[in-house]
């Protein structure tokens, strides 16, 4: 009874660790892939998003219904560097969007939206979590004075704070009852709603050819928003399902392979039953029903615990994305996730008994014998011992045997390439040279203070660098990230050139290689982007370079050029200063004085992305490796349960525990060699350099795992295969040998 | 002084109402160089016996002294050693290892670890003083019941044991391999022999022949009476 309860135990570890593998990957990949869509829906988001410089709302009023296709729209007048102060929590650069009449273009997710009476705020969700604030609370608005917190919102136009400024909404309303209604209040963002959104180009072309007088025009659409969630959202995802299906795959081997042993064990009493008369469907529903008995609780659990596990990081995720979560929206997927990781097992069981109830009774009743073993490898056991033995039983079992470590070797690279993506994230993160900069230090000076810079001791270049945000003239949709130097701009800065050559004159740009994919560049090629300003500038694209900074959408330009088309680009005029090699960047610091930075990496103003992704892929990351050290110890004992007499014979003739834990070690030797050679090659030679195109296809990142990361993984593979041996020596050295032998 | 020497064997199988005294204060001395036949039903608890004698199992009450070694007192470690140096078990159902051939099961109990040097030359002698020269390169299920028996008890002797168990060993067997198995048995010099078995042919080998009725074990007289072997 103990034996079997052991049995059904693991049988049911492995069904929970499978139903756990699923659901996590199905709430993470729901909630990541269908977040957009549902927050768009429940926000209402616009077709376009419309900001320009202040003009009167009847102007504004009158360009927009003189476009087609109008369905909605409502006018705001968006402040932005306010001073936003709750208790402790402080920020001086906050977004105050003044709403009036027509749609709002976000969702209350908690208490209500506002009314006109004055005096009450509503609070993007991010901050309202960031900040720890709660509906009924306040609010300090620099110049609004205590607001009262009504609802709470959510977005998808943006990402929330602290990835994004931090954004809350007042009425235009409760401003008037205030302060006085104006006649025609000024606005500077409008928000359009389509009658129908595939007439979303042609109705931007109508809107830029008829702007004329309003200036600083910049749209993002609704689809320019989703493309860039759906690149961060894409790489977990894919990751996620991957790994899903591996667990999915491992369980699916073992189990099958366990219901299989299970049913050779019980050979002779499904002999008897056939001989009084039991019909095959019924051994079969019998056997499935047993299954079931297991499988139900252990999915139950599973599923549970893939629930709680990435429930509350992806909910932190969507947050910051300002999307909701999945909610009951996901109950149905959960269900079906739920009922699958029930009927896998369930069939795996009820399978191999319809067949062996299908032979002759007479056959079954002779005995419960596996069929003939293969005469498996080289070895012979006058050279080797019982470490041969043990991988000549695994061997055996050939099909299995390959599935297993297939599903092993799956496992081990999946291991081995998120931590080589963590090492990637931290590289970018820290370590501006991974981006191929070449400056350590920022100083907020002017650019007539870089010849004095470069007197500093320690100082090898020094140049102004202007960068800036403007977006793609033609579609609009996708936003660019601009940079600036006088002269050569790769003393500072030089992203591996991918096609083409260096700029060279004031007419010309290098794009990221991301940039070069979403507009289709290439050298030849014009590149016309609208600025921060509202002004265009137009160059011909010279080359096209790998660059992760704005997800690759940025473009190298002459500072000349730049500061013709927008004088207002100086603002963000900064001093990049390139350090000689091996002086120290704390001198050099202190020399600029206290507007000196250290060059930052491509996301470092993406932490809190980043800890929630790494969050998400520790957890797949470890629940990876508790599938792996489930297979390792699933074929040792199946190894054993299969072979329970030859164990049980080695045992009567005087084999202890060290002599099982050596035939076991040679099982798991068997598995885990190749599984390692094949994990390891995965890993460098597909998935490594896949997920790197995958990940950021513009640049070129090396995902391939290091040497230590190998042996790591490697060392954790060795010590499962040794938990494994122990766990299972120890549970068969204390089943009594006859018991064994007999076969029962 | 006795190869095996037991006192006093209890062994109780079931429990509650299905609870049965199958060995009931069983003494027996084997000597070395002699062979013993147990004879009894089925169900009488003949292998229960051989099982506790080899150390497979243990009693609920008396002593077993295997080749000095009191066996009911030693731990599952130092049982097992026992076992390996001094037993060797030969099976009904030979229990040959499928994926190895007649020489490497042969040679199997000496690559244990603890098992005593020689092994393999041991093995070697074994498999040509049992005229299974031609047969070792084969497989188990390429083999006859009487070749598989045979390379069976050249495996009990592998390690050169003092105390051969043999259970069954012509129970799978038709009568003419039957007897060269049970004249195999009877050949094994130096070596104290325990034969259990419900088939009256092992008795003509034997030295001795006890048999298990109620938990008791008694012998036969020559008169062919039976008398209680010892209480």
């Amino acid at each position: 009874m103990r034996v079997r309860r052991r049995r059904s135990l693991l049988t049911g570890l492995g069904i929970a660790l499978a139903a756990a593998m699923l659901v996590a990957a199905l709430v993470v990949s729901d909630s990541l892939g269908f977040g957009f869509d549902r927050a768009a829906k429940a926000a209402n988001l616009p077709d376009i998003i419309v900001r320009f410089n202040p003009e009167s709302s009847s102007r504004v009023a009158q360009h927009i219904t003189a476009l087609p296709d109008i369905a909605a729209y409502s006018l705001r007048q968006e402040v932005t560097s306010v001073s936003l102060q709750a208790g402790n929590q402080f920020a001086d650069n906050g977004d105050v969007e003044v709403v009036g009449t027509g749609p709002r273009g976000y969702a209350i997710v908690a208490g209500r939206d506002l009314s006109s009476r004055p005096g009450e705020v509503v609070v993007e969700k991010g901050l309202a979590d960031a900040w720890g604030l709660k509906v009924g609370g306040t609010l300090d608005i620099n110049g609004l004075g205590e607001q009262r917190i009504v609802g709470f919102s959510e977005s998808p136009d943006n990402v929330s704070y602290p990835l994004a400024v931090p954004r809350v909404y007042v009425s235009a309303a409760a401003l008037d009852t205030r302060f006085g209604a104006q006649a025609n209040p000024q606005v500077n963002l409008a928000e359009i709603w389509l009658r129908d959104p595939a007439n979303l180009n042609e109705v931007l072309v109508q809107a830029r050819a008829t702007s004329y007088g309003l200036q600083g025009l910049r749209f993002v659409t609704r689809s320019g928003v989703r493309v860039l969630l759906d690149q961060a959202a894409g790489i977990v995802i894919d990751l996620l399902v991957a790994l899903s299906l591996i667990a999915l795959a491992t369980a699916g081997v073992l189990l099958a392979a366990s219901a299989r042993a299970e049913v050779q064990r019980r050979l002779r009493a499904i002999g008897v039953r056939r001989a009084v008369g039991a019909s095959r469907g019924h051994l079969a529903l019998v056997q499935a029903l047993e299954s079931l008995f297991v499988a139900a609780p252990a999915a139950t659990v599973g599923a549970v615990a893939g629930v709680l596990a990435t429930y509350g990081p992806t909910g932190r995720l969507l947050v910051l994305l300002n999307e909701p979560a999945p909610g009951a929206a996901l109950a149905p997927a959960l269900i079906a996730a739920w009922l699958a990781a029930i009927a896998i097992p369930v069939l795996a069981a009820a399978w191999p008994a319809w067949r062996a109830a299908g032979r002759p009774p007479v056959g079954l009743l002779r005995g419960a014998e596996l069929g003939r073993g293969r005469r498996a490898g080289p070895f012979s056991m006058r050279r080797a011992g019982l470490t041969t033995l043990g991988a000549r039983l695994a061997g055996a079992r050939r099909t299995r045997l390959i599935a297993t470590a297939a599903t092993l070797g799956f496992s081990t690279a999946f291991v081995l390439l998120m931590l080589a993506l963590a090492s990637a994230l931290n590289s970018l993160e820290t370590d501006p040279g991974a981006l191929g900069k070449r400056y350590q230090l920022t100083a907020n000076l002017p650019a007539s203070a870089a010849a004095h810079v470069r007197t500093i001791p320690g100082v090898q270049a020094a140049a102004p660098r202007y960068e800036t945000q403007a977006v793609d003239s033609f579609s609009l949709g996708e936003t660019i990230d601009v940079i600036a130097y006088p002269g050569d701009h790769t003393i500072f800065e030089a992203p591996p050139l991918v096609s083409g050559r260096r700029l060279r004159g004031e007419h010309e740009a290098e794009v990221g290689l991301g940039l070069s994919q979403a507009l289709g560049l290439s050298p030849g090629a014009t590149l016309a982007i609208q600025l921060d300003s509202g002004a265009e500038l137009r160059l011909r694209v010279a080359g096209v370079v790998s660059s992760l900074d704005d997800d690759g959408r940025v473009a190298y330009v002459p500072a000349g050029a730049l500061l013709a088309a927008d004088p207002s680009a100086s603002d963000e005029e900064e001093l990049a200063v390139r350090l000689k090699p091996g002086a120290s960047a704390a001198a050099v610091t202190a020399a600029l004085g206290p507007s000196a930075a250290p060059a930052t990496g491509a996301i470092g103003r993406g932490v809190p992305l980043v800890a929630v992704l790494r969050s998400i892929l520790r957890a797949v990351a470890i629940v990876d490796g508790l599938v792996c050290l489930y297979a390792l110890i699933q074929a040792c004992a199946l190894t054993v349960q299969e072979r329970r007499r030859t164990v049980s014979v080695l045992r009567a003739f005087g084999a202890g525990g060290p002599a099982v834990r050596r035939l076991l070690a040679g099982a798991v030797v068997a598995l885990v060699v190749p599984a390692a050679a094949l994990g390891v090659a995965l890993e460098r030679l597909v998935l490594g350099p896949a997920l790197a195109r995958l990940a950021a296809s513009y640049v070129t990142l090396s995902l391939g795992a290091s040497r230590l990361e190998i042996a790591i993984v490697l060392a954790g593979l060795a010590l499962a295969g040794a938990v494994a041996v122990v766990w299972v020596a120890h549970q068969t050295t204390r089943e009594n040998v006859i018991t064994g032998m007999a076969g029962s | 002084m006795p190869v095996l020497e037991a006192r006093g064997i209890v062994k109780t199988l079931g429990v509650g109402r299905a609870e049965r005294r199958i060995l009931d204060d069983i003494s027996l001395d084997v000597e070395a160089g002699e062979v013993v036949a147990v004879l009894g039903r089925s169900g009488s608890g003949k292998s229960t016996l051989l099982h506790l004698l080899g150390g497979l199992d243990r009693p609920d009450a008396g002593q077993i002294v295997l080749a000095g070694h009191d066996i009911t007192r030693q731990r599952a470690r130092a049982l097992a050693k026992t076992r390996l140096r001094h037993v060797g078990f030969v099976f009904q159902a030979f229990h040959l290892i499928e994926e190895l051939s007649g020489e490497e099961n042969v040679l199997l109990p000496a690559r244990l670890p603890g098992a005593g040097r020689d092994g393999e030359r041991r093995a070697r002698r074994l498999i040509g003083e049992l005229g299974l020269t031609e047969i070792a390169g084969r497989r188990p299920h390429e083999l006859s019941g009487g070749e598989q028996q045979r390379l069976a008890i050249a495996r009990a002797l592998v390690n050169d044991p003092e105390l051969v168990l043999a259970d069954e060993p012509t129970g799978n067997l038709d009568q003419d391999n039957g007897a060269t198995v049970l004249a195999l048995l009877r050949s094994l010099r130096r070596r104290a022999v325990v034969i259990v078995t419900h088939e009256p042919e092992a008795a003509a080998i034997a030295d001795r022949v006890l048999h298990l009725h109620d938990g008791r074990l008694r012998a036969e007289t020559a008169a062919g009476v039976t008398l209680r072997e010892s209480a």
